[in-house]
């Protein structure tokens, strides 16, 4: 072995710079191929994990049971989080189904259908939601909900016509909010419980968008103003954000359903709160990256095997000199065994000083604009170690291989070159 | 030291079989300079792969130092090899990306020896070829005279009993062939160093102590010289 090393040192220190150079930039590239590809893909829906977690519903969502209206509970449960050491910030917010009529004065006519929506109203404070989420952010036009707004609404884009995404889609069942923009009123109803409906107008003071459609598709008024439009039940919520540690979401999800024992609500980490067809799709694209890996790895080794082969070829009486001076087979063979793994090594090396250093950093700065989230490179040690283990096991038998061919035949015929 | 018995090589088979060489028997005892001579085609060379274990012959024996090479597997000739046999070829077949120095160690570090030994033992047995001073230079940036004492040191670096060359002045000039050839008289004369050499040029096979004359496959003439010239 040690003999192996010392030629396959002097090969590469002495060979031609320009092949180590183009052999290192494919291993560079397969470990990208094998990394950052891969990262890319499953980082699309990762993207929208995180842009979920820290838009909507911090490490730790809250929500009202199957079945039920509210989070039973919910003044004490409030307490109990506002006093968790390791809670930093909770957002409660109210929210009820309603019906958002666009046009106020125009009556629809025979076989028109009415400016009308079903869309959810959700109350916040926005003080308490700022810390949460930052959602003066998703203001795309208009004016940000304040603590003291009376009248004043905040509206999805993806509900209005002019604004949303879908409204070139003919999606069935879609309604939008036509000839509606910043400063129209709308008028908001829903059902009283026990008979009866409750109706008021807002003012659109602003338009919030996201790639979170529970930003894009719902209205925002303060909490102060939907709990006085709610007949009943006004210290009930439907939902509470809470930010806390990612790490200690899961205990705290733990603690936090011991404390609600006998009251009805679903506690989960942000990662239990995403709606599985996302999880479904980020296996397919896991899945897909990992096939894209599989063929940069055969790539990779059928460029290393080519490259051994043919330095061996060229070689071939070199070697047989070597095996006639008694240098043994196995020494040869290791020095070339040597080579590859130099090459897989150093490739994997700047791999990783590319993906680490530069691509990571720059797709968390700058993610890829992708219709349903903002992509992120989604890059682990853990998983770049296992794939630079796998390249370096490939390129070593990619390295063996055709040394052990070379080396195997005849010694006088290859100092002969017959 | 060395001995062969009714040593007969040949190639192909039926009507194509071509006999190289014919049931060849001789002793080459240690410290004699031996050089094998003949025309092209005699078998000369083709009589050094034999004695030297780089190739095995159709039938007879090869016995180096009592021991029956023929019963040996390939692992213990490629040990004998390294151990007792140094060579020397017709291209001086230096390794291109290893110094005169590295190219000389090489042998002695596959050896077992530490680098560092291994080195001292290298730059020795330049010195004694008076290459020394090349030890930094890597083959091309030798002359063939020069690449081949390089070879030389590479064979005698770590102590063979028998030295073999395949005609060591045939890639080189007549001023070079008899520097290379006064390398070899000395590491006789004064190390004792058993040699056997193959060559077509009486005038280098002058310098050995002993002549033997291949034609045909056949020995026709074993002589030997009481003086050297």
């Amino acid at each position: 072995m040690r003999v192996g090393f010392f030629l396959a040192s002097r090969q590469l220190k002495r060979s031609g710079k320009g092949t180590t150079i183009l052999i290192t930039f494919i291993m560079v590239l397969t470990f990208l191929n094998l990394v950052v590809v891969s990262g890319l893909l499953v980082g699309l829906i990762s993207g929208s994990f995180k842009q979920f977690r820290e838009a909507y519903s911090g490490e730790v969502l809250i929500t009202s049971a199957d079945g039920r209206d509210y989070i039973e509970n919910s003044p004490a449960l409030i307490a109990f989080l506002e006093s968790h050491p390791k809670v930093s910030a909770i957002s409660p917010r109210y929210s009820v189904g309603v019906q958002m009529l666009g046009s106020l004065t125009d009556l629809p006519g025979k076989n028109e259908k009415p400016n009308r929506i079903g869309i959810t109203l959700t109350g916040i404070d926005p003080d308490r939601e700022e810390v949460i989420t930052g959602f003066s952010r998703f203001l795309k036009y208009g004016e940000p909900l304040e603590e003291g707004d009376e009248g004043q609404v905040l509206l999805g884009a993806n509900m209005i016509k002019k604004y949303s995404s879908f409204a070139d889609a003919n999606i069935p069942g879609l309604s939008l909010l036509e000839d509606v923009d910043i400063g129209n009123r709308v008028r908001v109803s829903f059902s009283r419980e026990g008979g009866g409906v409750v109706s008021k107008e807002f003012i659109i003071k602003g338009i919030v968008k996201s790639k979170v459609d529970e930003i894009s598709t719902r209205a925002f008024i303060t909490d102060r103003e939907l709990k006085k439009l709610l007949p009943v039940n006004k210290e009930q919520v439907q939902a509470i954000a809470v930010k806390t540690d990612y790490e200690y979401a899961t205990t705290l999800v733990a603690e936090t359903k011991v404390f609600m024992e006998g009251h009805a609500a679903r506690i989960q980490t942000t990662d239990e709160a995403i709606p599985s067809f996302l999880r479904d799709i980020e296996t397919t694209f896991r899945i897909l990256g990992n096939a894209l890996s599989s063929v940069a790895l055969i790539v990779a080794s059928i460029t290393v095997f080519i490259v051994i082969f043919i330095n061996a070829v060229t070689k071939r009486k070199f070697i047989g000199i070597m095996k006639g001076i008694g240098i043994s087979p196995q020494a040869i063979q290791f020095s070339y065994i040597f080579q590859a793994l130099f090459y897989g090594v150093v490739g994997s090396a700047i791999g990783v000083i590319l993906t680490f250093g530069i691509l990571k950093p720059y797709f968390d700065i700058y993610p890829i604009d992708f219709p349903f989230s903002d992509g992120i490179l989604v890059a682990t040690a853990e998983g770049a170690a296992i794939r630079i283990a796998i390249l370096l096991a490939v390129t070593l038998i990619a390295g063996y291989i055709p040394a052990k061919i070379i080396v195997r035949r005849n010694t006088l015929d290859s100092i002969l070159g017959r | 030291m060395i001995k062969i018995e009714k040593l007969v090589k040949t190639y192909g088979s039926g009507e194509l079989e071509l006999v190289v060489l014919k049931s060849l028997t001789f002793e080459v005892k240690a410290g004699e300079f031996v050089a094998i001579i003949g025309p092209s085609g005699s078998g000369k060379s083709t009589l050094l792969y034999q004695l030297s274990l780089l190739d095995e012959p159709t039938s007879g024996e090869v016995t180096l130092d009592g021991i029956r090479t023929g019963e040996l597997s390939m692992q213990e000739k490629t040990d004998i090899r390294l151990g007792k046999l140094g060579y020397v070829f017709q291209d001086y077949a230096l390794l291109p990306e290893l110094t005169a120095l590295e190219n000389v160690a090489l042998p002695i570090i596959m050896q077992g020896h530490t680098m560092q030994e291994s080195y001292v033992k290298a730059s020795l047995a330049l010195e004694r070829i008076g290459m020394v001073d090349k030890k930094h230079n890597v083959p091309s940036q030798l002359s063939g005279g020069q690449q081949q004492r390089v070879s030389i040191a590479r064979a005698i670096a770590h102590e063979p009993q028998i030295l073999f060359a395949d005609e060591p002045t045939a890639n080189l000039d007549s001023a070079n062939g008899i520097r290379v050839m006064e390398a070899f008289r000395d590491l006789h004369t004064k190390s004792n160093q058993t040699i056997i050499m193959v060559t077509h040029e009486p005038e280098y096979a002058a310098f050995a102590g002993r002549i033997i004359t291949l034609v045909d496959g056949t020995i026709v003439s074993d002589e030997r010289k009481k003086d050297l010239p």
